[in-house]
């Protein structure tokens, strides 16, 4: 039953719809809309909750709390936290190129939610099922890098403008290997349809096929959501909050905010992509594949904030040695070992 | 091996996890106070003999005492201390020779309005006097009276 609960109501609803006398085109428009503005309520709650989840995380790794008074254990807390930025004045530092500074907080939701429209989030369960889908979203994903930046740039302050630099080196120099990672399981399956390459783990997961490519996605991912071990581009000691240093309310909170939706998304793409998406592992059916999903994006966020509340940031030159000398390297090897290997198993038969 | 570091640390924090919270929930439960702790004044108004070392021992001017004489004695009427002032030196509860000004270890004294910090540890009336005063007696008055009469004939 609660498998099928989603689509359940989807389909309820177009024929509701129908029943009313409410033209085709219509019909799938608004249910076009009702799934986007789910996605989008998504989104926004699971931010909500993983601003809480990391610091209850932090805490407990540090013998500490975190939060406890607002709401039973704390739970509204990001919500009085949002509230308060909400009423919170922004402040225009003098000489800021105004509109992109008051774009780009608008701006940097954009990429998370259009990303969300493809990504499978259980049996059925797409907003547009793309036959693209891998290239779509490493498209997209690579747009928050201008955003970031021009944030920085327009905000007319040295800290920024190097942390707006910083995340463009970074993110340009990580997307490589996370691409070149994801090449190897694009390879095996054939296909760059997110829900046929879920459906193609049936038999093993990609993990344990793929481990190299998983653990340089793991890491360049990392550095995709710059989150600590690769922090650069906040680095708090170094430049207060990089492209986000004179953000102040609600355009901070927006920042902030997409950072945990970008993380997601590595989440839910690391899920699809090795951890067999919203399969369920030995045969436990009874739980809802859409659960099962959710369940391994959140094994994958839990592993981000233990790695990000374990290590300590390192140099730039450091960032950038390990980016382009280990892991592009690395994949390319990795690519070539996946051809060679599919080429034996081919002449052998053991390849479908 | 490469990488055994990390591993270390990663096992290090998940560990912690699990360990025991040092976070006291403040509000609701509170750590009790040592007991040499600088709280808040305590005044075993029995023990008081209305000296006035305290006072004079503050360097704040913080303590306020009046005191009236009943029966030969010094009877504490009132005893005000403006803690808004205080330094918590504790050179009052150090001067004090029987023991009766002591620190507790209540912590909270934190008030909404600086005039309700005030402390008025003793505010009471005088009891009224068993004894006829010495100085209504007729032998005192005749003392008092010939001193006054002496006095005009030191000064010519």
């Amino acid at each position: 039953m609660g498998e099928n609960i989603f689509v359940g109501i989807a389909t309820w609803l177009r024929g509701l719809m129908s029943g009313a006398g409410v033209p085709d085109l219509w019909n799938d428009t608004i249910l076009l809309v009702v799934k986007l503005v789910a996605v989008l309520l998504f989104i926004l709650v699971n931010v909500l909750w993983l601003v809480y989840m990391e610091r209850r995380v932090c805490a407990f790794m540090q013998s500490r709390l975190g939060p406890i008074h607002v709401g039973p254990q704390g739970l509204l807390q990001t919500a009085a936290d949002i509230g308060k930025l909400l009423g919170k004045e922004i402040i225009l530092p003098k000489g800021t190129d105004l509109i992109v500074f008051l774009l780009m907080p608008v701006l940097v939701f954009m990429p998370p939610l259009l990303i969300y429209a493809v990504l499978p989030f259980g049996e059925n369960m797409v907003a547009i099922d793309m036959n693209i889908g891998v290239f779509y979203l490493l498209a997209i994903a690579s747009l928050s890098t201008i955003i970031f930046w021009a944030a920085g740039w327009a905000s007319n302050n040295k800290y920024s403008l190097v942390g707006g630099m910083r995340s463009v080196a970074q993110m340009v120099s990580y997307e490589l290997p996370l691409i070149l990672a994801l090449l190897g399981v694009i390879m095996i399956t054939g296909t760059l349809n997110l829900n046929t390459i879920v459906d193609s783990q049936k038999s093993i997961w990609f993990v344990f096929t793929q481990p190299i490519a998983f653990l340089i996605y793991f890491i360049a991912g990392i550095a995709e959501t710059n989150r600590t071990p690769f922090c650069l581009v906040e680095g708090e000691s170094e430049i207060i909050a990089g492209p986000y240093t004179e953000y102040s309310g609600m355009g901070y909170a927006m920042f902030m905010l997409s950072e945990y939706a970008n993380m997601m998304i590595i989440s839910a793409m690391c899920t699809v992509m090795f951890l067999g998406g919203w399969l369920a592992p030995f045969g436990l059916d009874f739980i809802p594949s859409w659960l099962w999903f959710f369940l391994k994006m959140y094994l994958m966020i839990f592993v981000f904030m233990w790695v990000r509340w374990t290590f300590p940031r390192i140099r730039v030159d450091q960032l950038m040695g390990f980016g382009w000398k280990v892991l592009v390297p690395l994949a390319l090897a990795n690519i070539f070992v996946t051809g060679v290997g599919m080429y034996i198993f081919r002449a052998i038969g053991w390849w479908i | 091996m490469f990488g055994q570091g990390l591993i270390k640390g990663l096992q290090i924090t998940w560990g912690r996890m699990f360990d025991k919270k040092q976070t006291v929930k403040y509000p609701y439960e509170k750590i009790e106070m040592f007991p040499r702790y600088h709280g808040r004044f305590e005044l075993d108004v029995d023990k008081c003999i209305a000296c006035g070392l305290c006072a004079n021992a503050c360097p704040n001017k913080v303590i306020q005492l009046e005191k009236e004489k009943v029966d030969k004695k010094q009877f504490l009427t009132k005893y005000v201390m403006r803690i808004e002032y205080c330094l918590f030196c504790g050179l009052c509860v150090e001067a004090c020779n029987k023991d009766a000004l002591k620190f507790s270890n209540i912590i909270d004294m934190n008030q909404y309005r600086r005039s309700w910090v005030r402390l008025t540890l003793v505010d009471r009336p005088a009891p009224e006097m068993t004894e006829t005063p010495e100085e209504e007696t007729p032998a005192k008055v005749a003392k008092n009276e010939a001193a006054a009469g002496q006095a005009p004939g030191k000064e010519g």
